[in-house]
């Protein structure tokens, strides 16, 4: 990161609505790290791992749009969204694998045409792969921040898919966050599932999963959980009250993304890191 | 190096706690350290084990809180995935009922595998004379799902299974009812499909665990997408599971090409149950991450029209059967 990096930017469309303060911070961060992010013109949903349970052809073809989007702009597709990047892996393993001159003859229809020559990477990644940068940017080291890491199912899993790291013992979260001065507590939900996926059609599980995770980081001694995904984000956050009311939960626990913390540790401000979005209140986890 | 076993009497919980220097470790699987313990340490130590070949699936344990086939599991490669550790954590696989030390009971998973037939009822022209022949792309189909040993390594990791399971069956058993559904030779796939449905089959909370932990890679989330996409096939659309994957689909393609937050909670469990949900609305929309005129719509995504056309033309090539 020392050197510009570039990238085509594929922000999900959660980072534009319930999300917003993850696109805010992703932005806010990126000039100091050397990061330009593109936005990718045009880019459509990704189909979120639900779209394709019903037409997975059309979901298919959507993503090999999105890639062949990025693809046209000549460089590397980043996303801060798990469950995008794995969306998005696993249409191009898919294309990489034999379906690529199939799904060309649908893009022909948009005049489009999907290569197979770009990279698709998260932020969290990318911050791992750049952290003697990352630790030399650092201006407000989080030392007295305790936080519980909280990787999120699509960041990791499946393992064959995503082809980053072991998803039984993945160290990339751990390295990004030491880099900042945080300390990190033990927490054994951390490679859990939040059950976003399911909270429509499995509430009253999903209920209980994303509970026993703030109430795991709270018994553990963690002032904030933090997390790459904003979906898993969002479930945490937003729903944290209704959940722990119903689990007869008094904690409360902020929930912040891996943007905001590295934010902080850059020394941004809460304003500028959309930390006052945050439903949980987040804004006095620096003094 | 210390291995630490997780026991059970059949009334109380305890652990015990085996020294074993390297040379008792060099070259072994996780079962043969077990075999070790039990054969040279502590005669007491219950486990199931039978075939060593991983055709069985009689011995999977969890190390560590993950779960593996022990016969198929080089202490090795166990070393080197925790970075070599003073100690590790053998228990009993997670989501069963544990009987005694390392074995569980297997009784009410084979009850739910029961429950989606997943034996072969036959086409009815299929005679003794014919025969019953599939072709070779009908075998490639399902010749993985055939891969499943009933280890029960998915299960015992599955995130939803761990949470409640009083209305979610284990993830191999949707595996093998999308082996006997999409089987070229069987009379109806309803009789596989339908009890996947009435067990759970969208109450899967997509946490992957099953595709990483299976020893056989076989990806029991794969099956339970593909049951979903039988489902919807079919005509089964029924419940918030299947509206709510619809609707993302809605957007994408129909709508303006991303995804409407509003209309999505609307869509997935209509208006009636969104309004328990009001006091979360006012939150977001509070801070500016909701916008209630969306309900209207947004602006279409630059180049729609397009993506239109290239999903058309998709569907009609799947609907001709030039692609399956």
């Amino acid at each position: 990161m020392s050197n510009n990096k570039e990238f085509a930017f594929f922000p999900g469309c959660v980072l534009s609505q319930a999300a917003k303060e993850s696109k805010m911070s992703l932005e806010a961060i990126a000039p100091i790290l050397g990061i330009t992010l593109h936005e990718i013109p045009g880019w459509s949903c990704c189909g979120a791992s639900q779209a394709q349970c019903v037409d997975p052809i059309a979901s298919l073809v959507a993503n090999a749009r999105n890639i062949a989007l990025g693809e046209k702009m000549g460089m590397p597709i980043l996303t801060t969204c798990s469950t995008c990047m794995l969306t998005l892996t696993k249409a191009k393993n898919t294309l990489d694998k034999g379906a690529k001159d199939r799904i060309n003859t649908f893009l022909a229809e948009g005049n489009m045409k999907y290569e197979g020559n770009t990279e698709i990477t998260s932020l969290l990644w990318v911050l791992y792969q750049n952290l003697d940068t990352l630790k030399a940017k650092v201006v407000n080291p989080l030392s007295n921040l305790k936080v519980a890491l909280f990787y999120g199912c699509h960041s990791l899993r499946p393992e064959r898919e995503l082809t980053k790291e072991s998803s039984t013992n993945p160290k990339s979260f751990e390295a990004v966050v030491e880099a900042l001065g945080a300390t990190i507590v033990p927490f054994e939900k951390r490679l859990d599932c939040c059950g976003f996926h399911a909270s429509y059609p499995a509430g009253k599980s999903v209920r209980k999963m994303s509970s026993q995770i703030v109430g795991n980081a709270d018994s553990n001694g963690a002032d904030v959980v933090v997390t790459p995904c904003p979906l898993c984000q969002m479930q945490l956050d937003i729903y944290q009250e209704r959940y722990q009311d119903e689990n007869n939960s008094n904690i409360r626990k902020p929930i912040i993304h891996l943007s905001q913390l590295v934010g902080l540790a850059l020394g941004l401000s809460n304003k500028e890191l959309g930390l006052d979005l945050n439903i949980q209140d987040a804004t006095r986890l620096v003094g | 190096m210390k291995i630490i076993i997780d026991r059970f009497d059949g009334k109380k919980k305890y652990e015990s706690t085996y020294e074993l220097t390297s040379a008792e470790i060099e070259s072994k699987t996780l079962l043969g350290v077990l075999l070790l313990i039990k054969q040279t340490k502590d005669v007491s130590l219950n486990f199931t084990a039978s075939c060593r070949s991983a055709i069985c699936g009689a011995c999977a344990v969890r190390v560590n809180g993950h779960s593996y086939l022990a016969c198929d599991t080089k202490m090795e490669e166990l070393l080197e995935e925790y970075e070599n550790p003073e100690s590790m954590r053998i228990s009993p696989l997670n989501n069963f009922r544990v009987i005694t030390d390392l074995v569980v009971d297997w009784e009410p998973s084979i009850e739910n595998l029961r429950k989606v037939k997943p034996t072969i009822t036959p086409k009815s022209e299929f005679s003794e004379k014919t025969g019953c022949v599939q072709t070779q792309a009908d075998v490639d189909a399902i010749k993985k799902q055939w891969d499943c040993i009933l280890c029960g390594c998915c299960a015992s990791e599955c995130n939803k299974l761990e949470a409640d399971a009083s209305d979610y069956m284990q993830p191999f058993v949707f595996t093998h009812a999308y082996r006997a559904a999409d089987d070229s030779r069987s009379k109806d796939p309803m009789i596989h499909l339908k009890p996947a449905i009435a067990n759970g089959l969208w109450n899967c909370v997509h946490c992957q665990e099953c595709v990483d932990r299976c020893p056989k890679g076989i990806s029991s989330f794969g099956d339970i997408e593909s049951l979903r996409v039988m489902a919807m096939k079919k005509g089964l659309n029924e419940g918030m599971g299947p509206a709510h994957a619809e609707a993302f689909l809605l957007d994408m393609v129909e709508g303006d090409g991303r995804l409407n937050e509003i209309k999505l909670a609307l869509r997935s469990e209509g208006v009636l149950a969104n309004t328990t949900k009001l006091d979360i609305a006012y939150n977001l929309m509070k801070a500016g991450k909701m916008n209630p005129l969306h309900i209207f719509g947004g602006e279409k995504i630059e180049g729609h029209a397009e993506l239109v056309k290239m999903v058309e033309a998709a569907r009609k090539a799947e609907k001709e059967g030039t692609i399956k």
